[in-house]
């Protein structure tokens, strides 16, 4: 376990928020996730790296729970405090061999973004479709960094975005394709409404790669 | 003056022990005991795995302090503990620490004002900075005959229903030239079982990426010198995680005669959406490939496993799967676990949500299940010699209990009290769900002491 200094906070939403820390050498592959708590508290979380691999800070991406134990006390951290993490760990990544020529479909619901959000800023040639699920408009996180033919946004509760519903609606009227890798992350009902729909068109197992938030 | 020391949970935890036994009887110069109430230190070693298990500690330690009114003690907790169990343990344990930190143990003692037998001859410690520091202290062995050495510490997988993770930290691997030098030793001295143990054991060398070996690697080295000694000897390894696994893990075991044809494999559901659900990152099919994999290449091997009931939101169809792929792989045990929330684990933040009673029947379901498919095997074993490794005298007067390659466990009756620890040849003759029971044959092995035992395996004929 590591201190790293924070340098910077952003808030995206109320209860949304990406901390940005110093690197301090730390080497991950984008979609790996660390351990992050605060100095004198035993209470570690894991967060999904936000950052791209080549940037020079790490950066997390957090949703205040209410009343949680860890993620109210993280929102309210300012630069030149610390945080203590461990990692990187997890084996959610792009195919090494092939992810520069794979067509991939990203999938996510909320701050399920964030491993995308990584792969995305680490290599930018990346051939890839975000469907992006949320309640609300001012949950489509930091989207100007897609590509804007390439992020789709699934709003169930304002009339928004670039489709009005869930995104296992979206999948249902506007399914991707067979020829693509799936990656899906955030919450499980989700992860499993998508599944079966994948699993209906054929897709077989070995194109879906998937990570549980909650 | 005596100690005490309750060892809980897995075999990493009392391979753990053995060491801490060492340190405490070698530099700090206690004596065991038996009696608990005859020690001055009492200690646990801890598992988180399950509430239950670490009830145990809570319930013990409370014991122990009563006993405090009456006595001099100190306490002291190591092994598995998560950090709101730490916590608390904090103000009722004397000493909680960290398995790494082990080599400070003495110092901590003497900072109760305690002067331990050899307090004023000990120099000042030296400071534990890893887990490399605790794997070189070599063990007292609890056995003289079956031993557990750790060639992989911590986790790196966070399945959401487990708390190893925050308990044993990072996956780290021990340098490969220790671990095949302590089993070469203990070949040598004519150990006759050895168990592999690592949180997933079958990642050795994954965090020292080109560094080191990886696992095959490790076990075909072990296979060579289980060769190169004509050790008489069992070589397992537990436990091993899905996602690691290899064929070329499998082709390495069928080579070597010492690596046990007997795999415990985890698989904890046997539904696609429970085990994405447990962040196990490999499906069912990846599964069924190894399965199929050991049955090709090793038909003869016996396979555990461990199943989860209940896991937050199985439904009975969800469950009706883990009972089919029971049905289908047919394994020779299966360590059943009604699922318990763990704090930190990412589950502990999700509802509890399926029914305590629920669970119990799941588990009394797939009990069932287990014993319908042993007790078919266990008597296709009838008429059969098997050679077993006998670890001690049976509850049953004029017994002797041990068990196969497969650890298939077997009773057999016999007069003769100097089989612990050797390897005898049982013709079966009756079979329970459970075990078998066997009538001994007689062979050289059977009728030789100790010492020509040792002598036959030095100069390579088999043991």
């Amino acid at each position: 376990m590591e201190h790293h200094a924070i340098t910077g906070i952003r808030h995206l939403t109320d209860h949304t928020f990406v901390i940005r820390f110093d690197r301090k050498g730390l080497v991950f592959r984008a979609g790996q996730h660390l351990l992050a708590g605060l100095e004198n508290q035993n209470k570690f979380r894991e967060y999904s790296i936000y950052s791209g691999e080549n940037d020079p800070f790490l950066e997390i991406l957090i949703r205040e729970v209410a009343e949680g134990q860890v993620s109210p006390s993280l929102k309210s951290l300012q630069p030149g405090h610390h945080l203590i993490i461990d990692g990187p760990m997890g084996v959610f990544n792009l195919d090494p061999k092939t992810f520069l020529t794979d067509k991939i479909c990203f999938v996510a619901t909320g701050t399920g973004i964030a491993p995308f959000h990584s792969m995305v800023r680490s290599y930018p040639d990346l051939n890839y479709r975000m469907i992006h699920g949320v309640k609300y408009e001012n949950e489509q996180y930091e989207n100007v960094d897609y590509q804007s033919d390439r992020y789709i946004s699934c709003i169930s509760k304002d009339p928004s975005g670039n489709f009005h519903g869930r995104v296992t609606d979206y999948l249902r009227s506007n399914f991707p394709g067979t020829m693509m890798k799936y990656y899906l992350c955030g919450n499980f009902s989700m992860i499993r409404e998508v599944f079966d729909i994948l699993s209906e068109k054929g897709i077989p197992r070995t194109q879906i790669h998937t990570e549980v938030y909650f | 003056m005596k100690y005490h020391l309750i060892t809980l949970g897995c075999q990493m935890n009392i391979s753990d022990s053995e060491r801490i036994k060492k340190v405490i009887e070698t530099r700090m110069g206690y004596e065991w005991t038996d009696h608990e109430e005859e020690a001055s230190l009492l200690g646990m070693v801890a598992c988180s795995v399950r509430q239950k298990a670490i009830d145990k500690v809570y319930n013990k330690i409370h014991t122990w302090n009563r006993r405090k009114d009456r006595k001099n003690l100190i306490t002291i907790l190591s092994g598995c503990v998560l950090p709101a169990d730490k916590e608390k343990f904090l103000k009722l344990f004397d000493i909680v620490f960290d398995i790494s930190e082990l080599n400070q143990l003495p110092e901590m003692i003497s900072h109760y004002g305690v002067n331990t037998p050899l307090g004023v001859l000990s120099r000042e410690s030296e400071l534990f900075n890893s887990i490399h520091e605790f794997w070189h202290i070599t063990p007292n062995y609890n056995s003289t005959f079956e031993a557990f050495v750790p060639i992989q510490n911590g986790c790196d997988k966070f399945c959401t229903f487990c708390a190893v993770p925050y308990t044993r930290g990072r996956e780290v691997s021990r340098p490969s030239e220790e671990i095949l030098e302590e089993v070469r030793s203990l070949m040598l001295r004519g150990y006759k079982s050895v168990t592999l143990l690592g949180q997933n054991v079958n990642s050795y060398g994954l965090d020292k990426k080109s560094q080191e070996i990886h696992f095959p690697e490790l076990l075909e080295r072990i296979g060579q010198i289980g060769d190169e000694t004509g050790a008489g000897c069992w070589v397992y390894f537990t436990s091993p995680h899905p996602r690691d696994m290899t064929d070329e893990v499998i082709d390495v075991i069928a080579r070597y005669r010492v690596l046990a044809s007997q795999i415990h494999l985890p698989v904890q559901s046997g539904d696609e959406k429970m085990l994405i659900r447990m962040n196990r990152k490999h499906s069912l099919e990846k599964y069924m490939q190894i399965i199929q994999k050991i049955r090709r290449t090793l038909p003869e091997a016996t396979i555990f496993t461990d199943i989860i009931v209940g896991f937050t939101g199985e439904t009975d169809e969800q469950f009706e799967n883990s009972r089919l792929l029971m049905e289908q792989v047919k394994f020779n045990m299966a360590y059943i676990a009604k699922y318990s929330q763990r704090p930190g684990a990412a589950s502990s933040r999700w509802a509890d949500d399926v029914p305590h009673e629920i669970k119990k029947e799941r588990l009394e379901i797939l009990s069932l299940e287990l014993r319908k498919h042993t007790r078919i095997y266990n008597k296709g074993l009838i008429g059969k010699k098997l050679r077993i490794l006998v670890t001690g005298k049976d509850r049953k007067p004029g017994y002797f209990t041990g068990y196969t390659e497969g650890r298939i466990i077997a009773r057999f009756q016999s007069d003769n009290e100097n089989l612990t620890g050797r390897f005898v040849d049982l013709e079966i003759i009756s079979a329970a769900e459970l075990s078998i029971e066997g009538k001994l044959i007689p062979s050289t092995e059977n009728l030789l002491t100790d010492e020509a035992n040792h002598f036959i395996q030095n100069i390579g004929l088999p043991a």
